[in-house]
């Protein structure tokens, strides 16, 4: 039994945890809801051993302990799997999962009983992985299991998921969920931290909320409370959190994109139109290439054969530059690799794209006035917090950088949309409120494409969901049209 | 301001502690007041003599400014060419042989061309920044084609134009025309007109050059934060994913920031030819180019810190040689330059240390 007892902890000013108290059992499942900022990430990294509580202890089986580093939390056999992983990429998987606590044989690595242990770990885990596959080729899903491996590889009797599904296909989240059901069945206990409702009513055991640092309930039962009842308790009353399905595609809209038989590395064949007004939705499990696709509408990977039609003309190449005069918004996966420069101010993050051009400049030179009024207006608009715009971009949160990046791209009249997982790891208000941006587009006139690795986001927001599989487009539904199985079935390129 | 106060530290730390390390070693081994007698003496080489002004007049400043100024100069210009460089994110270690290239250029042209005096000086000191970037430019070029590290290119650059301008060009075709039995090592004499100016006329060497590299460093400042190209050149130094994203084009960035590290490097061997030694010289002896390197990280890639880094060591430097009185080396500067660099880049130490000094406070 794991206790934590009225934990409290400042950073400057803001309180991240004000007197929480909670308590952990063998073979729980608990599960951790808040908003970003909330204080759940705080809670976890004090029971992992990365902050030190400025009031209040944390106690094993009665015994009160001092937790100074992660290393004391794994000792006592908690595992954690955050966010970011810390994988090195050009490591194998059992490399990876062995690191630091390698078996030795005669002083030196035995790689085979490495390897072996890694493949009984994943067999127990319920995972398919191949060992001895290197860990930057794989998936983002791929590379979070093997972060589950090396928790418990460890040890781990009680193991930390932090936004674990954020990254998943639904089939990925349902296997994650089985093993770890496995997992507390056998007497680990696992914590659950989601912004997902669903997937928390349908894991945990019980569920625990919290609202900026404050432990508002501990005892939830997922049967008898309901998604509308947690939204409520994390965000406060009345907020409104849906998204209006939109006015729908007018006849005879005018088509933005129109792909035919597209081919280039990763996409096979590929035919799909985007009309004004229209969201397509793309879905499919990781790495089918939804990525490639992406690239390619925005300019930064060739296409081999087939044609390409933009804004009613024929092009035989484009490249990011083009993308920007022809007013095509990109919303990439990974904002700190390609939206956005951490160490550069806000207002400078604001600018970039449009940074030759008014408001941000005048002629050859930076417009600083024109610049910074931007970027007030801008922050204000897409509610970025705190509005900073001095402020090194890498100090604001990861939904508020996000917020930014949708924003910036969605400023002014963009023709089309291309957004690539638009809500990962965003909070519930921030989700609805990207959502409600795209509708608004979409309204506008543009064409939005939303590539998405969660079916329910696809459903909620496209008229069209175009479904890929090998690099193939296994399926076009409209709106309504296929049910969650059908999809999946796609998805998996399997026929009925 | 505070916060602009917080970043210089490091650097101004660190060279302040390397001068005290500097001073305690001297002292153990020399004596307290032998050691005060040679940073005194160093100070007054670097800085001026007060106490000569009966004698001398002004000249007690102006000597020592113009020898200071002279070092100076080419610090800020080879420190800047490292700088710019590095501000897209390349590392330019071929500084020397692109001074080296620039200064036979500039003495080429000094001494060949045909041109009204000032607008001589204005052509060879233009003449020897192109070929100075036209250098570098081979390094960028390698690096967009072939994918060669700019490192690897730069290095062995130096060493390319180091042969083939004092290998072969200085003392072979371009070697001075000698009437008699006269031998000169080196290019022949560069035309007076094309001679940057003395400021203070014979006395000091102070010359034109030392507002030139002022002059250069205050463009750089302007031009990498407040025009567009700048702020393209830092995305692409600090996020190069992003910036070709955001349709920033990266090979012409390289090759463009280059060019220019090029150019400054090739205004410094002009400089050193023009302003001083009014000839390309047999060799030339001092390294300065790889100084620049110190330069940029002492002065953390700023314009202005470069500036400020090479004016103070350039004067200690200038003041070194009165060391020699004192039976010191002169390159104890150089010494206490090199101790400066090393704690420099242990920068997180000092970072965490003003934190938790300005967390008391």
């Amino acid at each position: 039994m794991i206790a934590l007892e009225h934990i409290s902890k400042r950073f400057g000013s803001c309180v991240a945890l004000d007197d929480v108290s909670l308590t952990l059992s063998p073979g729980e499942r608990l599960a951790v809801v808040g908003e970003n900022g909330a204080g759940k990430s705080s809670l976890m990294n004090v029971l992992y051993g990365l902050y030190q509580p400025d009031v209040g202890q944390v106690r094993f089986g009665g015994e009160t302990v001092r937790l100074s580093s992660p290393k004391d939390a794994v000792r006592r056999g908690i595992g954690m799997v955050h966010q970011h992983f810390a994988l090195v990429p050009t490591l194998t998987v059992a490399e990876n999962v062995m690191l630091g606590h390698e078996p030795l044989r005669r002083g030196l690595l035995d790689a085979r009983a490495a390897r072996e242990e890694v493949v009984r770990a994943a067999k127990a885990a319920g995972f398919a992985l191949d060992p001895d596959a290197t860990v930057g080729g794989l998936t983002v899903g791929s590379q979070q299991k093997v972060e589950i491996l090396k928790a418990l590889a460890r040890g781990a009797k009680t193991l930390i998921l932090d936004e674990p599904t954020a990254v998943l296909t639904p089939q990925e989240a349902d296997e994650l969920f089985a093993s770890a059901r496995a997992l507390s069945e056998q007497g680990t206990s696992v914590v659950l931290i989601s912004h997902k409702l669903a997937e928390v009513l349908a894991f945990a055991t019980r569920i625990a909320v919290l609202r900026r640092g404050k432990l508002v309930r501990a005892d939830l039962e997922p049967a008898k409370t309901s998604p509308a009842e947690l939204a409520a308790l994390m965000v406060g009353e009345g907020v409104a959190l849906d998204v209006p399905t939109g006015s729908g595609v007018a006849a005879g809209a005018k088509e933005v994109l129109r792909l035919e038989r597209l081919e280039a590395k990763g996409l096979a064949r590929v035919s799909l139109t985007v009309r004004a007004g229209e969201v397509v939705g793309i879905a499919g499990v990781d790495g089918n290439g939804q990525r490639e696709l992406a690239e390619v509408l925005t300019g930064a990977r060739p296409w081999t054969a087939g044609t390409f039609t933009l804004l009613g003309q024929q092009r035989s190449a484009l490249t990011p530059a083009d993308c920007h005069a022809l007013g095509i918004a990109h919303v990439p996966e990974d904002r700190l690799r390609d939206a956005v420069v951490k160490d550069l101010t806000v207002e400078e993050n604001v600018a970039l794209g449009r940074h030759g051009a008014a408001p941000n400049a005048r002629g050859p030179w930076v417009d600083v006035a024109g610049r910074h009024a931007n970027a007030v207006t801008l922050m204000e608009a897409s509610d970025v917090r705190p509005r900073e715009p001095l402020l090194r971009l890498g100090e604001l949160s990861g939904g508020n950088q996000q917020k930014l990046v949708v924003g910036r791209e969605l400023q002014g009249t963009p023709t089309l949309v291309v957004a690539v997982q638009p809500t990962r790891g965003l909070d519930l208000l921030a989700v609805a409120e990207v959502r409600r941006r795209l509708r608004q587009v979409a309204d506008a006139g543009a064409g939005v494409l939303v590539v998405s690795l969660d079916l329910d986001e696809v459903r909620a927001l496209a008229d069209t969901i175009v479904v890929l599989a090998h690099g193939r487009v296994t399926g076009t539904f409209a709106r309504g049209e296929a049910d969650e199985r059908e999809l999946g079935r796609r998805m998996l390129a399997v026929s009925a | 301001m505070k916060n602009r106060l917080l970043a210089i530290a490091p650097s101004v730390l660190a060279v302040a502690l390397a001068m005290l390390l500097g001073f305690v070693v001297v002292a153990l081994t020399k004596g307290v007041s032998e050691a005060a007698g040679a940073f005194a003496s160093m100070f007054a080489g670097a800085f001026g003599e007060p106490s000569r002004v009966d004698e001398l007049g002004v000249f007690a400043f102006l000597r020592p400014w113009g020898e200071s100024a002279t070092k100076a100069t080419l610090l800020t210009l080879t420190g800047l060419s490292v700088a710019v460089a590095f501000r897209v994110g390349l590392f330019n270690i071929g500084a020397q042989g692109q001074l080296v290239v620039g200064a036979l250029v500039a003495a080429l042209a000094g001494a060949h061309l045909a041109l009204p005096a000032g607008l001589h000086a204005v052509v060879a000191l233009g003449l020897a920044a192109v070929a100075g970037g036209a250098w570098a430019s081979l390094a960028a070029w390698l690096k967009v084609r072939r994918g060669v590290h700019e490192v690897i290119s730069t290095i062995m650059l130096n060493w390319v134009a180091l042969r083939l301008v004092e290998g072969w060009l200085v003392p072979g075709p371009a070697r001075a025309q000698v009437e008699g039995n006269n031998s000169i090592n080196g290019t022949d004499q560069v035309l007076p007109g094309a001679e940057l100016p003395n400021l203070f006329g014979e006395s000091s060497r102070l010359n034109a050059g030392f507002l030139l590299a002022v002059g250069v460093a205050l463009a750089l400042l302007f031009f990498l934060q407040r025009s567009v190209r700048g702020f393209e050149w830092k995305v692409a130094g600090l996020n190069p994913h992003a910036a070709k994203a955001a349709g920033v084009p990266l090979e012409r960035t390289v090759v463009q920031a280059m060019a220019v590290a090029g150019a400054c490097a090739g205004l410094a061997g002009a400089v050193l030819v023009l302003g001083t030694e009014h000839r390309y010289p047999g060799t030339i002896s001092a390294p300065w180019g790889f100084d620049g390197i110190a330069m940029a990280l002492l002065g953390q890639g700023h314009p202005l810190g470069v500036l400020a880094s090479a004016v103070w060591f350039g004067a200690l430097r200038a003041g070194g040689t009165r060391l020699q009185l004192a039976g010191i080396h002169k390159s104890f500067p150089e010494l206490i330059q090199g101790v400066a660099l090393v704690l420099v880049a242990a920068r997180a130490a000092w970072e965490r240390l003003l934190a938790r000094a300005v967390r008391r406070a």
